[in-house]
């Protein structure tokens, strides 16, 4: 082995680090913490309780949503080590396996009395409280970038892009949301 | 005389006096105005020239079928050429120009055209400009291009913004007049979401227009009042300034808003105009119907309009079309034209009605003339006289103002959208939309319903049908009583007015005549589609809104059928025309498409390294430094440092794919064709993936991280193709097996370090040890790096063919990561390097990317023969693999290519032919996939398809380059330039 140890000061680097977020009354946008987005996969067909994946999510509301037939995301604002991911990876075990995506995916917060007529210049869903109620999610584009999106209050919804096109959708939201932050 | 304000009266604003210009000319006109409306309440008749003889136009109608009226509106990146007059809203400011004219509108050479029309009719171009054939792009078309057309575009970048946007409903109602005001307002008291959609600044369609009474009030107030209350309900979108343009699959509509075309200078946070996709659970049209023109001589003539536009200039806009004004109507339509100009001090000179039987209930003072018609209208640039032709006599009325109504055509277009035929009513006398629609339904005039008491309700009855469908309960609005209501009987059409000696226009955009249909039928293009294509009838702007059932009518006469027969051209969005910038949307320019960043992007950026775009990625192409002056010294450099030392390329945009469950092994024992079943824990494996028929589909190289848990690499091209291909195969083709699959692409920053100094440089960060013994050729594990602080993948595999490394970490890491190893590689001369140099190392030993995989290359092709298992019971692609075509001994195998002479070179791309043999394709043996300046081996080497490649090292061919004409003297040669033993993989 060599004898030449580097140990630097090893940061972490969010995504979305830059983009201040965009206030007003009518319409909030902003970066979350960079935490931890656990992709549970479970076994095509299988519902796994949500009580047992809520046991191992950090308890917040809407920490775990839906991500497609037999998967779920959960996420949380706190960066997990990595022996903390081991041990919630085995806790999953033997119904589902877990993949950490907690530095492939970034989550943005979009609220305010306007979020909706703001995420319908993107998105093809109902998002009508009714259609899209608090708690529900869904894979879906907006305009050219696939996202996860999840309703999280009456107008707040969470929106998980993939950490390369991060940057690309956070312009695009901003853009979307032009008229109404002009207070 | 001309047209004139009235004192009183309209909705307009008279204490809002609006400057705008025409043809440079300043005017005024009030706020509420169109810029129809204002033009002629300046006095002004003229207003355009037409498509082909240049002939003099006013306007015509006042909506969406406006083919006389179109202006170029704004100016430099804010023009907009062909916009209606009549749909265009007054606003202080605003530049409007004529087109189609030159020197001037008023007097225009183009017009010298109607002195050859006798030679100019239907098909004249075509006809005309056959030959000499080489004049046509040189001469002819553009002469023709100079002579003929409508307005001219901007040449300079639209400056504002649009958007798109999604809106969903259960009721969508298209039109807001009677028949759609009802039925928004019944549904929208009854709680549904509702989207009123409707093409004009104002609600309210034919009322705004009204002198009739509804429940003791005045039309327009009644209008004021449905709004005032529907904009109270939440539940209700209101979307004016849209036009709905088409009906898709799934009860998906399309419409354009025109957010801010009514104003000098939009705000820059706000789109200029929004495109609509509105998903209705059941959508009403209540889209009214379109009065038909007349087809008699000189009915273009500036002073010509409808009837019905006239009774809305009168009454909405408060403009009188003239004081000598007569109708021509065909039905009781016309008498409420003739009240309500009386009502404003204008006695209608004549009434001429083609009905011998007609018994309006009119008791006005005008003159009606019963069983005639208006053969002829005389004028230049303004109407002076008619020609009213009864039993053969004929009567000269001198008139500056004539009204056409001649019945009323259902506004079917949308319904006809996803393939239904609109049918004819004998009865109407007009085509009716398609019986058979599913998700959608007709109100008012469009289902042929007469007046506006039977609009009201119609709109109200079937909204609650439609929302019972839905189990929503409502109950139908009413509105009171209706005083003044018209209720007009079906009318008979009357096609062919005889007497006719002027041109007789039935498509007033396009120029086409009475005439013309009978030389299309003449010449064999009587069918309805052919007459259209021959005659350019319904086409352009309008697509035909007011001269397709005339057209047909007339084609019917001259062919001795039905329309019912001749049937109707086909209905296809849009509606009315949609610029491009509402359907680009906000995607152009920088956001013409989305940019997918890599995790090191800005660690690479920082080097100075120079991008390139591969798909959405952008990729570190080389790393330029201070003094070298072409890319190929700074790919060099990196290459031989590589080769020499060490290097680092960020490799993160490769696919990867994280594989779990109990049967992955099997899941990928049939993914590939090579084995899998029992790699080990903690080894990688180079995988070939096949398709069905045989061919490579993919390839890259899977890992075994735990008993049930594989990372799969693939190519960046591919990699969204293959997560693709693995869930099908996951989910239809094996569903019994348990194997879950994600993708973890944007999880992982991933380095590859090659070089001999590569185990030296990573040893420095990693904490387990990486000695050959230790961490042996394709082993692949989770490492500890920096004592514990981080954990990532490390994997022992190569593109380069060197001592190579790629390390993946967290990609909120990758950066520090990055920095650290160039620190820790400094001393031993590491340097980061792109995707060029990347690529020369790979051409170097031999590897392929899809350059080689193209898609009909097969395992054996490329070498991998022996990756085809022969002993694995199923694998993608088994099946097909042995067909004769793909053992053909014949069939085109990798080879390396080198130039004889090192000085020479040649191009990817490039054809192999036998040595001395002719370029001709009869001769091509194969060609250049790859190419590249080796400074390993001096010269450009290459990889090659060619024909028996494999067993014809060491032969000489000509690469012949068939684009720039070039020929090159070669050798075919092994496509391994750089250690064939792969002895530095294992050191």
């Amino acid at each position: 082995m060599s004898d030449i140890r580097i140990t630097p000061h090893i940061t972490p680097r969010a995504a979305l680090q830059g983009c201040t977020r965009l206030v007003s009354r009518a319409i909030r946008l902003e970066a979350l913490p960079e935490g931890h987005i656990i992709h549970v996969l479970g076994k095509p067909g299988d519902t796994l309780p949500m009580a047992q994946l809520a046991a191992v999510s950090d308890g917040a509301p809407h920490a775990v949503r839906a991500a497609g037939p037999g998967q779920w995301f959960i996420v949380g604002d706190r960066a997990k080590t990595h022996f903390e991911l081991a041990d919630l990876f085995a806790a999953l075990q033997p119904e589902a396996f877990g993949v950490d995506q907690s530095a492939g995916r970034v989550r943005i917060r979009a609220s305010g009395p306007m979020v909706e007529r703001m995420l319908a210049k993107g998105m093809a869903a109902d998002l009508s409280l009714s259609r899209f109620p608090i708690g529900y999610a869904t894979t879906t584009l907006i305009g050219h970038i696939a996202a996860h999106v999840t309703r999280v209050g009456e107008d707040a919804f969470e929106i998980m892009v993939l950490r390369g096109f991060a940057q690309s959708l956070w312009d695009h939201l901003a853009r979307m949301s032009g008229e109404f932050l002009e207070d | 005389m001309t047209p004139y304000r009235l004192s009183a009266g309209g909705l307009i604003d008279r204490r809002a006096p609006l400057s705008f210009t025409f043809d440079g000319r300043p005017l005024t006109g009030f706020a509420g105005d169109s810029l129809a409306s204002a033009l002629l309440a300046n006095g002004r008749l003229l207003v355009g020239r037409s498509f082909k003889y240049h002939r003099p136009r006013g306007i015509l109608t006042a909506g969406a079928a406006e083919p006389n009226a179109l202006t170029t509106i704004g100016r430099e990146g804010r023009t907009e050429a062909n916009s209606r007059a009549t749909m265009q809203e007054l606003y202080a400011g605003l530049e409007a120009r004529s087109q189609s004219r030159w020197p001037s509108l008023a007097f225009d050479i183009g017009a010298l055209n109607g002195l050859f029309s006798p030679f100019l009719g239907a098909g004249f171009y075509y006809k005309t400009f056959m030959w000499p054939a080489p004049l046509w792009e040189k001469l002819y078309e553009p002469f023709i291009r100079k002579a003929a057309g409508l307005g001219t575009a901007a040449h300079v970048a639209d400056p504002d913004a649009y958007e798109k946007c999604w809106a969903h409903c259960d009721l969508l109602v298209i039109g807001a007049g009677p028949a759609g005001l009802s039925a928004a307002l019944t549904a929208g008291r009854a709680g549904a979401r509702v989207v009123l959609v409707d093409e004009h600044a104002a609600a309210g369609g034919t009322l705004l227009s009204e002198t009739a009474r509804i429940g003791g009030r005045s039309a327009p107030d009644v209008v004021t009042q449905t709004m005032a209350e529907l904009e109270t309900l939440a539940n209700v979108t209101i979307l004016l300034r849209t036009t709905a343009f088409g009906w898709y699959d799934g009860n998906v509509f399309g419409a354009v808003e025109r957010v801010q075309k009514h104003v000098r200078v939009p705000a820059v946070a706000r789109p200029v105009e929004r495109l609509w996709r509105i998903v209705a659970r059941k959508a009403l049209l209540a889209t009214g119907a379109e009065e038909r023109p007349l087809v008699f001589g000189g009915n273009d003539i500036p002073g010509v309009m409808m009837a019905v536009a006239m009774r809305t200039y009168l009454n909405r806009y408060g403009v009188a079309p003239g004081r000598q004004v007569a109708i021509f109507t065909t039905n009781d339509s016309g008498y409420a034209l003739a009240a309500d100009l009386e009502a404003q001090g204008i006695t209608p000179v004549a009434i001429v009605d083609s009905r011998e039987d007609a018994a309006p209930l009119y008791t006005g003072k005008a003159r009606i003339v019963k069983g005639a018609v208006v053969s002829d209208a005389q004028g230049g640039k303004a109407l002076s006289s008619i020609t009213v032709l009864r039993n053969g006599q004929t009567e000269t009325v001198k008139v500056d103002a004539l009204a056409m109504a001649g019945g009323f055509s259902p506004i079917i277009h949308l319904a006809c959208h996803r393939g239904g035929k609109p049918q004819w009513s004998d009865v109407q006398s007009a085509f009716l939309a398609p019986g058979d629609l599913i998700g959608l339904d007709l109100a008012g005039a469009v289902a042929t319903t007469a007046g506006i008491a039977a609009c009201l309700a119609d709109g109200a009855r079937k909204a609650a049908a439609l929302l019972d469908e839905m189990s929503i309960n409502a109950t139908p609005a009413s509105f009171g009583a209706v005083e003044g209501d018209i209720v007009s009987a079906p009318v008979r059409p009357l096609w062919t007015i005889p007497g006719v000696k002027g041109k007789a226009f039935v498509d007033f955009q396009n120029d086409v005549h009475r005439g013309d249909f009978d030389l299309a039928v003449q010449e064999g293009y009587g069918h309805v589609e052919l007459a259209k294509r021959y005659t350019t009838n319904g086409m352009a702007t309008d697509q035909g809104k007011l001269s397709n059932v005339n057209a047909i009518g007339l084609l019917a006469e001259a062919r001795g059928l039905s329309p019912a027969d001749v049937g109707t051209t086909t209905f296809r969005p849009f509606y009315t025309p949609v610029s491009f910038g509402a359907l680009a949307g906000p995607h152009h320019g920088h956001d013409f498409q989305p940019v997918r960043r890599s995790p090191l992007h800005d660690w690479a950026r920082r080097l100075g390294a120079t991008f390139v775009e591969t798909g959405l990625w952008y990729r570190s192409s080389f790393f330029p430094r201070a003094g070298e002056t072409t890319w190929r010294e700074s790919v060099d450099r990196e290459v031989l440092n590589v080769r020499a030392h060490a290097g680092l390329c960020d490799v993160s945009m490769l696919g990867k794919i994280e594989i779990c469950g109990h049967d992955a092994a099997e899941f990928l024992n049939r993914v590939y064709s090579n084995a899998f079943l029992k790699l080990p824990v903690g080894k990688a494996r180079y995988g070939l993936m096949l398709r069905e028929d045989g061919m490579i589909y993919d390839d890259g190289t899977t890992s075994r991280l735990s008993e049930h848990h594989y990372f799969m690499t693939t190519t960046t091209a591919y990699a969204a193709g293959v997560m693709n291909h693995l869930e099908f195969c996951a989910q239809v083709l094996w569903p019994d097996l348990d194997v879950r699959l994600a993708s973890s692409t944007d999880q992982w920053a991933q380095m590859a370090i090659a070089g001999p100094k590569a185990r030296l440089i990573l040893q420095a960060i990693v904490d387990e040890d990486l000695s050959n013994d230790a961490f042996p050729f394709l082993a692949a594990r989770e490492v500890s790096l920096f004592g514990g602080a981080l954990h990532g993948r490390l994997f022992r595999i190569s593109f380069s063919g060197e001592l190579a490394y790629e390390l993946a970490v967290p990609a909120s890491y990758g950066e520090s990561v990055a920095e650290a190893l160039m620190e820790a590689g400094a001393p031993h001369g590491i340097q980061p390097y792109g995707v060029e140099a990347l690529g020369v190392l790979r051409i170097e030993k031999g590897h392929v990317t899809h350059n080689e995989i193209n898609g009909t290359a097969t395992a054996a092709d490329l070498g991998f023969g022996k990756m085809v298992s022969a002993t694995k019971p199923d694998f993608i692609g088994k099946a097909m693999v042995g067909r004769p075509g793909l053992v053909d001994p014949d069939r085109a195998q990798l080879v390396g290519v080198l130039p004889l002479d090192p000085k020479t070179s040649f191009r990817t791309g490039s054809h192999i032919l036998a040595h001395d043999a002719a370029a001709t394709l009869e001769n091509d043996q194969g060609y250049v996939t790859s190419s590249a300046y080796s400074p390993h081996v001096g010269s450009t080497i290459g990889l090659a398809l060619v024909k028996r490649g494999a067993s014809r090292h060491g032969e000489t061919v000509t690469i012949w380059n068939g684009i720039r004409n070039e020929f090159t003297a070669g050798r075919l040669c092994d496509p391994v330039f750089v250690d064939p033993g792969n002895e530095k993989l294992h050191v």
